[in-house]
């Protein structure tokens, strides 16, 4: 005999009606913390933030200290000294990882649920396409910050504990600002383009491998027009260039490859992001209605 | 107030019309929407869903305005999709769950209930399993049950006994029975399949060509034909045969042995009994003819036509 009624009751609970995509953010991260490769993708990550902490404290801690014995070893290593500099290479060194995860996250996301007529369900629901949407690229951007703007903005704070004086705060309070913008800058573009190339194609696998394709592409043709040219200009229509000339701006970094504004940059990755989001939301509406 | 109201709609898919002036009015009960494939049933549900808008005429839920208000009216509504459904890294625990969560439903209550519909649709300890190892039998239960997660007022269900085996088929509308019986659950199930529709509903909606060529309810559609019986005898049956003929009896063979009997006017049915007794024959059924749902749907189809 069971221990309670095994049979039909009444739900006489209450119904949250707002922020109905959090909701989906929350099951999407749910799945994939279930997912080995993600796990695997992510402790890679963590690894390097574990190094840039490290390099944190050496330098705060042993460095700051002209007693330590360790110091004149620590200062022959280049690059050691956590200048904006380093969270800039913090951040270009995640972008390949962000990339990854989001391309095992986000390359299925949308047409294994339209395979797998999951659709129809979701949209019985009191949800709308902009529920689903939002909460689609908010988990990518959510997965795509924990790895990027979070352990960087952890570091700038850690760095700003171990200073010896308050003379690092007024170099450093715009650092998270910039960090945070450069994240975005990274992370927005791949949490819209790898959706879109899933709501576009039926397979996650061809929206996988359009999705690497269109970088190196870009990134290849930029090559070929600077070389036939003769103008290194011509590198701005390569989506990673584009973006780490933002990254330039933001962090002050003089090593420019070519001297287009970064406000052309700004355009280029800000209008890649409309129309990917376009596709997103022309698709994802044409599931909601039908006709 | 009717549950259903559907007024004047016409629903285009480009320059096909899928809906065209479809018209009903469902008060509540189990009710079945039937109709050859692609006769717009589907496109009459997803237009009570707010799927397809309507570019003529007028659709309300509860009354509730559709588009307008879809969102209001899909919180009292379970929908079962025709097509299988299945998500297939996630059990069908974590699956349900997700679904009573978008409901609105903490993540205590959604567990809870995630477990009391899995439980009435007897999907057992493969709840736990990932969607991907279920049978199409164990996907239809998954579907039965998202719907149910909310506990709804309306249950929209899109052929629900698609690709189950016979057995798979008689739990499923017995479940299907169960929740119209037991709770004030309007159910509309649409289906080709006539004695699905049979088994369940009280009423039904015919349509042919997206417009509705018959509706009303299963005992008024399948009513008794006046002076006509189904027979079987025994033995004898050329003797008896040709007793009816020269009584001026109508008689048709029929497939499954019967003899389809039309009595003259004003005769007495009871004289079928006094020519069997005159041909030495034993009768072994005897019942007053009905309308088959068959014969609705046909003639519904020729009308069409």
């Amino acid at each position: 005999m069971p221990i309670y009624e095994q049979t039909y009751r009444h739900y006489e609970g209450e119904m949250r009606r707002r922020f109905r995509w959090a909701i989906i953010v929350e099951q999407e991260l749910r799945v994939l913390a279930k997912a080995k490769p993600f796990l695997m993708l992510l402790l890679v990550a963590l690894l390097h933030c574990i190094l840039r902490l490290l390099q944190v404290v050496a330098f705060d801690v042993v460095i700051q200290d002209p007693n330590n014995p360790l110091t004149p070893l620590l200062n022959q290593i280049q690059g050691i000294m956590v200048r904006e500099q380093m969270f800039f290479d913090f951040l270009r060194i995640q972008t390949p990882l962000v990339f990854l995860i989001a391309l095992y996250a986000g390359s299925g996301m949308i047409c294994n649920d339209m395979n797998n007529n999951l659709m129809d369900v979701y949209f019985s629901k009191p949800i709308r396409w902009y529920d689903y949407v939002l909460g689609k690229v908010l988990s990518l951007t959510a997965v795509g910050l924990s790895i990027t703007a979070l352990p960087a903005i952890a570091l700038v704070i850690l760095h700003n504990l171990l200073a010896p004086s308050m003379k690092l705060l007024t170099e450093s309070w715009f650092w998270p600002v910039s960090i945070l913008a450069f994240s975005l800058v990274i992370v927005l573009p791949m949490a819209l383009s790898i959706p879109a190339a899933s709501a576009l194609l039926r397979s996650q696998n061809y929206a996988a491998i359009v999705i690497v394709m269109i970088p190196v592409a870009c990134s290849a043709m930029a090559g070929v027009l600077a070389a036939v040219l003769q103008d290194r200009n011509y590198l701005i229509i390569s989506f990673p260039m584009a973006v780490n000339r933002i990254g330039q701006y933001l962090f002050h970094d003089r090593h420019l490859l070519f001297d287009s504004h970064w406000l052309w940059s700004m355009l280029f990755v800000g209008g890649t992001c409309l129309v990917c989001l376009w596709i997103i939301v022309h698709k994802v509406r044409r599931s909601e209605v039908a006709a | 107030m009717p549950v259903i109201e559907v007024k004047d709609v016409e629903v285009c898919y480009g320059d096909l019309k899928a809906l065209n002036g479809v018209s009903c009015c469902i008060e509540g009960g189990t009710v079945g929407l039937l109709g050859p494939n692609g006769a717009g049933k589907s496109t009459l549900l997803k237009t009570l869903l707010g799927f397809n808008r309507a570019s003529q005429g007028e659709v309300r839920v509860f009354d509730r305005l559709l588009p307008k208000e879809a969102l209001a009216v899909r919180m009292q509504l379970g929908y079962m999709p025709e097509r299988e459904v299945t998500s297939p890294k996630v059990s069908a625990v974590s699956f349900i769950t997700y679904c009573g969560r978008l409901f609105g439903m903490s993540r205590v209550d959604a567990m809870e209930r995630t477990h009391e519909v899995l439980n009435y649709v007897g999907l057992g300890e493969a709840r736990y399993r990932k969607m991907e190892t279920y049978s199409t039998g164990m996907l239809q239960r998954v579907k039965l049950a998202q719907a149910l997660v909310h506990d709804p007022k309306l249950l929209l269900l899109d052929e629900p006994t698609n690709g189950l085996d016979p057995q798979g088929r008689i739990e499923m509308l017995e479940l299907i029975r169960e929740v119209a019986a037991r709770r004030r659950v309007t159910i509309i199930l649409s289906s080709h399949l006539l004695p699905d529709v049979q088994h369940v509903c009280d009423s039904l909606i015919l349509i042919q060509g997206g417009v509705v060529a018959r509706a009303g309810s299963i005992s008024e559609l399948t009513a008794v034909l006046d002076r006509c019986y189904e027979v079987r005898i025994r033995d004898n049956k050329e003797n008896f045969v040709t007793g009816l003929s020269s009584a001026g009896f109508t008689w048709i063979d029929q497939q499954d042995g019967n003899l389809f009997i039309t009595t003259p006017e004003q005769t007495d049915p009871k004289s079928i009994f006094e020519i069997a007794h005159q041909h030495s024959t034993q009768i072994r059924h005897y019942r007053p003819a009905r309308h088959s749902l068959a014969e609705v749907f046909i003639q519904a189809a020729a009308k069409e036509e």
